[in-house]
């Protein structure tokens, strides 16, 4: 209402200002789009932020992609590996699609801190 | 969709810079307040609150984010119950807001007083007003003083709730350290909806543990408002184990409301007059949305706040984001775990309505760990997603009735670790 209407509002006036690709189409802001990093970040409350753990849940960042998502399937599947907690309970609620955002994405996040990364070219 | 799922952290993240780029068209929009990418204000530094400041920057390092929190530590609830049972010091609950500042909040500590949703000010206890275009309010809970007849804010200087941490949480152990061997530890739990569903029965498994070690023959006695609780099973069959006969539950079925309390004498009345008399009295009380909901007016008949589940923002109010123990999110608990989720929900969606930008598909998560025992540890886990607007249950449920001694202590040691982890994601801090 008051908000959609306001960001429909600024969608015409950005396509006023500046014309070309990738502008909002006027009926955006009552759509949703896929972002793997809302999907990822509740991951973070248990993996550490960015899937670096601090404590004995694994750290996930910088894994390779492969064995990140069967890992997650691992998890999702009926028969889950022998030592799974929490996981199983978590990965069925997710389609494979999501599964394999969060291995690309965790995947190619470095294993080390912020700083080292932000260094990295 | 594929397309976006191949999106890189590293082009999501150029895309935040042409995001902000936008932004600088945008400013010449007149909502925005002071010439910037937008401005937030943040009240609250717990669970909800850090954790928005926090991805806020972390999305969109433009925006300029002021949180408002009255402490200079923050005490968590979580893990409280521990040092109930002697597991860990109080000093371990607190963390303070350095990694904010660092990342470019400004830290006020101060109450926010009042919210004048029209004009987009908060006036702050201190005289202060701060502008804002998005309001994200993490206000958690406020006592329902006097629901209970006879529970007020003095009563609880001797009766304590502990079901905020801090100066509460100290009375309460100081006074479980002074019953006398062989006393009775009362706690009166809540109906629903309350802050963490485990809690009460997580706190009472760290009593027993106190206890059994210190004061074999005190006993347990709950006096509940309602039938049945998270983890039940669970937690009876742990009780059972470890504590044998010292826990007694009463359902509300078998007279377990309690109606009045006399703080003085340590006494509670149930429903149908029956009196019980306490060593320690502690009474866990109906509870409402914190206070600033109400003065921002997003509060409905119940005394939490209705939000819109795709965004957090409030169905009341515009403009006003809410997140954590205040808001009605069920099937979500009122947890700190669901608090952190659901601000990251609403951080991603204050930058993209700043930038406007469509909004992100919505997706929450919440495991909460419970210690039965010091090296046995029960957890509920669910992922959700939206349904027609609404949060639902996508999976989850409890650990296996059956599971082993193997499965137990690694739910406590993975209790543990999820502590560490949503420090370190929350506050930036080590503990």
């Amino acid at each position: 209402m008051y908000t959609a209407t306001r960001v429909i509002g600024y969608g015409a006036l950005l396509s006023a200002l500046m014309a070309g690709p990738g502008l909002l189409p006027a009926t955006a802001a009552e759509q949703s789009t896929f972002d793997v990093t809302v999907l990822a970040a509740s991951c973070a409350n248990c993996h550490g932020t960015d899937g670096r753990s601090p404590g004995s849940i694994p750290s996930i960042a910088g894994r390779p992609e492969s064995i990140l998502g069967e890992q997650l399937k691992a998890f999702k599947s009926d028969n889950p590996p022998a030592g799974t907690t929490v996981m199983n309970r978590l990965a069925k609620g997710l389609s494979d699609e999501q599964l394999d955002a969060l291995a690309l994405h965790f995947s190619q996040i470095a294993q080390s801190s912020p700083s080292q990364e932000a260094s990295k070219p | 969709m594929s397309q976006s799922v191949k999106f890189s952290r590293r082009q999501w993240l150029a895309s935040v810079g042409k995001a902000t780029a936008a932004g600088a068209v945008l400013m010449m929009a007149p909502a925005y307040a002071k010439g910037s990418a937008g401005k937030v204000v943040v009240i609250g530094g717990g669970f909800g609150g850090a954790t928005a400041a926090k991805y806020l920057k972390r999305r969109n390092p433009a925006i300029d984010v002021t949180l408002v929190e009255p402490a200079k530590t923050y005490y968590t609830c979580p893990f409280t119950n521990l040092y109930f049972g002697g597991l860990r010091t109080f000093e371990q609950q607190g963390h303070g807001f350095d990694e904010l500042r660092s990342l470019g909040v400004k830290v006020i500590h101060d109450y926010a007083a009042g919210v004048d949703a029209n004009g987009k000010k908060v006036s702050l206890a201190g005289g202060e007003s701060l502008d804002y275009d998005k309001l994200l309010l993490s206000p958690g809970i406020d006592f329902r003083w006097n629901a209970l007849e006879g529970y007020d804010e003095a009563a609880a200087e001797l009766a304590p709730h502990a079901w905020k941490a801090g100066d509460q949480s100290i009375l309460l152990k100081k006074q479980l350290e002074s019953m006398p061997d062989g006393g009775t530890f009362l706690m009166a739990a809540p109906a629903n909806p309350f802050r963490c569903p485990p809690g009460p029965y997580e706190r009472v498994s760290m009593v027993a543990h106190y206890l059994k070690h210190n004061k074999p023959k005190s006993k347990i006695l709950i006096l509940d408002s309602k039938d049945a609780f998270s983890k039940q099973g669970l937690f009876q069959a742990g009780w059972e184990r470890f504590y044998g006969g010292l826990i007694e539950w009463v359902p509300l079925a078998k007279d377990g409301k309690v109606v009045r309390v006399d703080a003085g004498t340590l006494s509670v009345e149930t429903e149908f007059g029956q009196i019980h008399k306490a060593d320690v009295l502690n009474i866990i009380p109906p509870q409402k949305a914190g206070a600033i909901a109400d003065a921002a007016g997003v509060t409905n008949e119940s005394g939490w706040v209705p939000v819109k589940h795709q965004t957090f923002e409030s169905e009341l109010v515009p403009d006003i984001y809410v997140v954590g123990d205040a808001t009605v999110a069920a099937p979500m608990p009122k947890s700190g775990f669901s608090a952190n989720a659901q601000a990251k929900v609403a951080a991603a969606a204050i930058v993209n309505a700043l930038a406007g930008k469509p909004q992100a598909e919505a997706s929450f998560a919440n495991t909460c760990y419970s210690l039965i025992a010091p090296d046995y540890g029960i957890s509920v886990a669910h992922t959700y997603l939206l349904q027609d607007g609404k949060i639902a249950e996508a999976s989850g449920g409890v650990s296996p009735a059956d599971a082993n001694d193997t499965f137990r202590k690694l739910e406590a040691e993975y209790g543990v670790s999820w502590y560490k982890a949503i420090a370190l994601d929350t506050w930036g801090t080590r503990s």
